[in-house]
Order: structure tokens, then sequence, then C-alpha cells
């Protein structure tokens, strides 16, 4: 892993003295512009939440006390947790048939994996408003089939289904990457010790797959926490998710007090998730 | 169960592809609303897109920032990823969890900070602050793309150019450079790509003149769902197909000739 453990040698005949203050000259224009340009605004944010209009934690105890923002809260958190359950649900299939598939054939997949998750977000969004629209595909498909519905877009389902296409890339990459490396050797002496098929999968499948899961479920759940652009577009006005209320907050009202109060709690929440990750598994695994 | 498992992956891995591929057949469609099956064919759009700086203004706005942001963000992450893959130092892993920090926040929080900070530095909807705002938000990728990279790299080819009298500098220039440029390659392009997609933050800080692409198009899907907007997105879908795929064909044009 580390490649420092052959360097001193090397560094010592170059730089005796500098030896230790080598690797903090190289970081420090990168540390400098950090500072400046990202914590600096991060701490505005947590800032403004206490300090807009005046000083205080009213904004706190408005969202620990309005129906409205907890509701907005539970929404995000219950959308965020349906959205990793149904890319688990759909990716974990598609990862296996890779692991199965032929080298080439998982490649051939691979790139269509690789190209959604290259795809701008907002190509994704347009592209289910075409396919959820009045005049769209599957309106008419269901129309066909006689089966009655409502209105598919601007609706809570309408917005998870493209937020679940738009981050299953990420849970299938997950969990394609434990799956190949399951040795296909172990699956066949299971069966051959008597195992059916689905206590293969059950006992010997998922036990080495679950850290691609635990891996999946949670970068899902973050990055849908935090989503802005794709439930403004596609979802049902009245069941906003967090970051929509925020950018409502400032765009409409310039309530930068409130909206900074709503931010630091979606970032609590993002960083409470993300901090159990890395306790129990460190955060560089996460995005492999 | 694994045949279930198998034909339930194919019925996924359409699921993930038919939204790419519609967006195609739309951008040719002479509805003016969003219709599929198109109701009849015309490349008018296209010329729409091509012709109107409302579009291509945004569009060269977005290349010339992420250009800028790829340059910048590979200046100063390069010293960094040598300094935190070979040496060992104290507080090393915090700094590479505060490298990762942007990836980690979500962009609408760090959206609102930006908001405010440009504006009291007077950059607000101007080049340079969404090229600062998205060179800070290109920083986790670009790092962790040329560390995996730099991790790889067999350190014994320097010192063995070392010990035969090459000085650091022409060791860099002649061993390290060239074994190393495919990495440093994809971690430009993965910058280019973070600044040429960002939305979020460029929908605060980004003003009529710094306008991106993403903000424009965002604008017209919100306001007018303009039929444009197919053209835009085969136009990326095609850009993307080829950086995806290109790189995959060499590859193994390059293995297959060796």
């Amino acid at each position: 892993m580390d490649e420092a453990a052959g360097s001193p040698a090397v560094s010592r005949r170059i730089a005796p003295q500098r030896a230790s203050l080598r690797p903090w000259l190289l970081l420090m224009p990168l540390l400098v512009f950090l500072a400046a340009f990202f914590l600096v605004p991060l701490a505005q944010v947590a800032m403004m939440s206490v300090t807009e209009p005046e000083f205080g934690f009213g904004h706190y105890a408005s969202i620990a006390t309005d129906g409205f923002y907890l509701r907005v809260l539970a929404d995000t958190f219950a959308t965020a947790l349906l959205v990793a359950t149904c890319c688990l649900v759909l990716g974990f299939p598609l990862a296996y048939a890779m692991a199965a598939a032929s080298p080439n054939m998982a490649a051939a997949m691979m790139i269509v994996v690789t190209m959604s998750f290259w795809t701008s977000f907002l190509v994704r969004t347009y592209a289910w408003m075409v396919l959820l629209g009045r005049s769209g595909p599957i309106a008419a498909l269901l129309d066909w089939i006689g089966l009655p519905h409502g209105e598919l877009l601007f609706t809570r389902f309408s917005s998870t289904i493209a937020m679940t296409h738009i981050l299953l890339p990420y849970m299938v990459v997950s969990l394609y990457a434990v799956l190949r490396k399951i040795e296909p050797s172990l699956l066949r002496s299971a069966a051959s010790l008597g195992a059916s098929p689905t206590s293969v999968l059950r006992h010997v499948v998922l036990p080495l797959a679950a850290p691609g899961v635990v891996n999946g479920l949670t970068l899902v759940f973050v990055l849908c926490l935090g989503f802005y652009v794709t439930p403004i577009l596609l979802g049902s006005p009245r069941e906003q998710m967090v970051a929509g209320v925020i950018g409502q907050q400032i765009e409409e009202f310039l309530n930068f007090g409130e909206a900074s109060a709503l931010a630091v709690v979606l970032l609590a929440s993002t960083l409470i998730v993300l901090g159990l990750y890395h306790r129990r598994f460190g955060l560089d695994k996460l995005w492999g | 169960m694994r045949g279930l498992l198998l034909s339930l992956g194919a019925v996924v891995l359409a699921f993930i592809a038919a939204p790419l591929l519609i967006v195609v057949p739309m951008s040719f469609s002479s509805a003016a609303s969003l219709e599929f099956p198109p109701p009849g064919w015309t490349t008018a759009y296209y010329g729409a897109f091509f012709g109107d700086a409302r579009w291509t203004q945004p569009t060269i706005n977005s290349i010339l920032i992420a250009l800028a942001v790829a340059v910048l963000t590979m200046a100063m992450v390069t010293p960094a990823t040598f300094a935190l893959v070979r040496h060992r130092f104290a507080g090393k892993s915090t700094i590479n969890l505060l490298l990762m920090l942007p990836l980690a926040v979500p962009h609408i929080v760090i959206a609102i900070g930006y908001y405010a900070y440009l504006s009291d530095l007077r950059l607000l909807q101007t080049f340079p602050g969404v090229i600062l705002a998205h060179t800070a938000l290109s920083v986790p990728m670009a790092f962790l793309v040329l560390s995996a990279s730099l991790k790889g790299f067999d350190r014994s080819l320097e010192r063995a150019a070392m010990s035969l009298g090459a000085s650091p500098a022409a060791t860099f220039r002649h061993v390290t450079l060239p074994v190393l440029w495919p990495g440093f390659a994809a971690a430009a392009l993965f910058a280019f790509i973070q600044s040429f997609d960002e939305t979020v933050v460029a929908l605060f800080v980004s003003g009529r003149d710094s306008m991106t692409l993403p903000r424009k198009m965002f604008d017209s899907i919100r306001t007018t769902a303009d039929p444009v907007i197919a053209v835009v997105s085969t136009l990326l879908f095609f850009t993307v197909a080829a950086l995806v795929i290109l790189p995959m064909l060499w590859r193994s044009f390059s293995r297959s000739r060796s």
C-alpha cells in the first residue's frame, strides 16, 4: 500500500535536512487553496445559521418544532432509504450477471454502466421527463395494457425512479467489485457438498458480497440525501426534499439564516453516516 | 435461481441504457413538446442549437471554465499527491480526509456558502468565482485517480535512473512522467468533467456572463422544456460515448499489438 517505506533512503540522499519539511511544502498550495475556497465558505454556512439576521439558535429551534421542516426531513430520509433499497434490488442481479459473464461480455456491460455514470444528471433527468411524460412511451404502454394511471410526471414516483436510475451505477460498481472476486470453485464445492442454488446464494455469495452491499448502500443513501436538481425538475412540488427547500429559502425568500441552518442539518446527517462508515471500514474504501 | 438472476440482470441493463438512448431520436423529433415516439423528423433543432448564442455561449463558457479547472486542479493536486503517497508524516490521515471532504459535502450546502462568500469577495457571477468553486469540488476525484496510479508505480525505476546519474528533475521528466501519464490524463479528465457537469454550485454562483451549459439546461428544462435540450443531450451522450469507448478500444488495440 504505502510506497513511503522505500523513500527515506532516496530522499535522505537528495535532501538530508528537509526530509520532514518536504511533504508540507508540496502540500502547501493545495491546503491553502482548500482552506480559502472550501473550508471558509463551509464555515460561513455554519456562521450564517446562527447570525442571520441576528445572533441566536432560533433557526434550529424552528426546524426542530416546525411541522413543515420535520416532514421535509423525514421525507428526505425516507426517499434516500427507498432509493438505496431500489438500487440494491436492481443492482444485485446486474452485478451478479456481470460477474458470471465472460470477460468480453462483462466489459460490454460495464461500458453501459460507465456511460450512464458519466452522462450528465440533467440529460438523464430530461430522459425521464420524456419517458414518463403524458405523451411518452410508458403512459402509452399503460394505456395499451388498460392499466389506469394518473399523472406519472412531477410525482414522488417520477423523482424516485429517476434518482434510482442516476445512482444505480454507484451500486453496481460497488457490488461488482466484491462479486467478481468470489472464486467459482467455492460455489462449485458448496454445490457438490449438497447446497441448493438458493442456499449457495444465501450462505456463500451474500456473506462475501456484504462489504459491497454496505458500500453501495452508504454511497447511494448519502448522495441521495443531498439531491437537488432531479427532485426539483421531476418531483412533486408538494413533497420536496431538503436540498430543494434550502435552495427555495435562498432563491425566493433570501432567508440565508434558515437555509444555512437546514444546510447544517443536512451536512451533519451526511457526515454522521459517513463517520459511522469510516469508523467501521475506512472512508478511502468508499469511493473504491 | 441463477437463471432468474441473469435474466433480471439483463432487464436492469436495459433499464440503465434506455433513458440514455431515448435522447437520440428525441433530438430529431419535429414535435415542439415532449412526445415519444416522435410524430415526424427534422434536424431543425440542431440548427437552433448551433445558431443561437444563448446556447453556444454557455457551451463555450463551460468548456473554458472546465479547462481552467483541470489545469488549476492538476497544478495543486499533483505535488500534494506525491507528498501523500511517498512521504510518511504526522497528520497524514487527517490531510487525506480533508482532501476527500468536497466529495462528502452535499453540493447544495457548499453552494450557499459560495453564494455568500464569493459575493463578499465580489467574485459572484464571474468566471474566476465559478472556476475557484469548481476547482475545490474537483480535488477529491483528481486526487483519488492520481494516487491510485502513483501507488502502482514501481519506484525502483526512479532509483535505477538516479543511480545512473540522472538528476531528480530529469528522472521525473524521462522516467516518472512517461510511465504515469495515463494517470495524469485520467485525473485531468475527471477534473474537467466534474466542472463541465456541475450544476448546483453553478446555479448559485454563475451569472449572465459566466452562465454554464448545465445552468442553461436547467433553466430551459424548468421553464419551457425546449426541444433543443434533446440536441444538447444527444451531443453530450456521444461525447461521453467517445470518451468511454475510445480508451477501451485503444487499450485492447495496444494489447493485441504487444
